[in-house]
């Protein structure tokens, strides 16, 4: 029997790290150079302690929020990604994806009457996307904030008005 | 002693010693390859939030979030393309068999601790669907054939007549 390839656990000893800086130095640079650039180092501790802090009487029923949409007396926020938001929402909901809400906050601020209660909602009961914003809006300053619990598919299955991609639907 | 001429490739004498562990290994590399490139794609478009399903698994200290989220898509796109074209095969199974044991570490970790919270893994999506049984089994058939052409890789023989260490 030939002898083993001893060399090759060198090789690996050398292109292991070899690949993993190129791919380091790659992102590093990728995102250095795009628009929407993150910081490689991000603060993340304003979140957790946000997702930490436990809020009483956030989650609000489909029915109590349906009811404030047809009085026109609620803004509705999709917490999800621009993608999920444009194929399809809650019909005048406002976009804020929560990766990037405090960027886009401004933008949409005006957009909310003061004193109106705003919803959140994001989609899958796994998603804590809108408990989130929920929290980060309070935190602005928004005291009237609740959160609709896997908001996008309760709204469509109670045939509630939404505006999808290439239609509006009734 | 006289060489012969596919000796002096040096990723030819990583092929297996017959043609049925060469179909599997060859296998093995483009379902490896063609998964990594998959799943690096909507990773790189949107940094931000796979950096946010990188946060959700609360398993990373928060210096080392961000930085993972831009490092570990190019990561998956180069060994995809390293195990396609069968660049650097002992370092890029070496990464890839690693990885799959990472991320299967971590997902059975969070399920284990019951965080409901979305894969990331091919999606950046959070709306995807809680992690499940599923997903780990996912990522465990993906470790077994990374696993193998490990395996198939480090146990390799030279070819006949080839002195590899030259």
């Amino acid at each position: 029997m030939p002898p083993r390839d001893r060399s090759i656990w060198q090789q690996a000893l050398w292109q292991l790290p070899a690949i993993i800086l190129m791919a380091g130095l790659v992102g590093i640079c990728v995102n250095h150079l795009r628009p929407d650039s993150i910081p490689v180092v991000g603060d993340w501790s304003v979140k957790t302690g946000m997702a930490a802090a436990t809020e009483d009487n956030l989650i609000i029923p489909l029915s109590e929020a349906a009811k404030l949409f047809s009085a026109r007396a609620a803004v509705f926020i999709d917490a999800r990604d621009e993608q999920d938001y444009e194929s399809g929402h809650i019909r005048g909901a406002l976009s804020l994806p929560w990766y990037n809400a405090g960027k886009r906050f401004p933008e949409i601020a005006g957009d909310i009457p003061s004193g109106t209660t705003i919803i959140t909602y994001c989609d899958g009961k796994a998603c804590h996307l809108s408990h989130d914003l929920a929290v980060f809006l309070r935190d602005k300053g928004f005291e009237n904030v609740r959160d609709l619990l896997n908001g996008w598919t309760v709204w469509q299955d109670a045939n509630l008005p939404v505006e999808e991609e290439n239609a509006v639907s009734p | 002693m006289e060489q012969k001429s596919g000796c002096y490739n040096k990723y030819a004498k990583r092929h297996p010693r017959n043609i049925y562990t060469g179909i599997l290994y060859h296998a093995a590399r483009w379902i490896l390859g063609i998964v990594f490139i998959y799943a690096s794609f909507h990773k790189i478009l949107y940094p931000a939030a796979f950096a946010e399903a990188v946060y959700r698994y609360q398993i990373l200290p928060d210096w080392l979030i961000n930085l993972t989220a831009l490092v570990l898509p190019w990561l998956e796109l180069f060994l995809g393309i390293f195990l396609i074209i069968g660049l650097w095969m002992p370092g890029a199974v070496a990464i890839s068999t690693l990885l799959f044991i990472i991320f299967m570490g971590a997902l059975s970790y969070n399920m284990a601790r019951g965080l409901d919270i979305s894969c990331g893994c091919f999606s950046t999506s959070a709306t995807e669907g809680a992690t499940d049984i599923r997903t780990v089994s996912r990522d465990g058939m993906l470790l077994a054939v990374s696993l193998y052409l490990f395996f198939a890789t480090f146990r390799s023989v030279p070819r006949k007549g080839c002195d590899l260490n030259r």
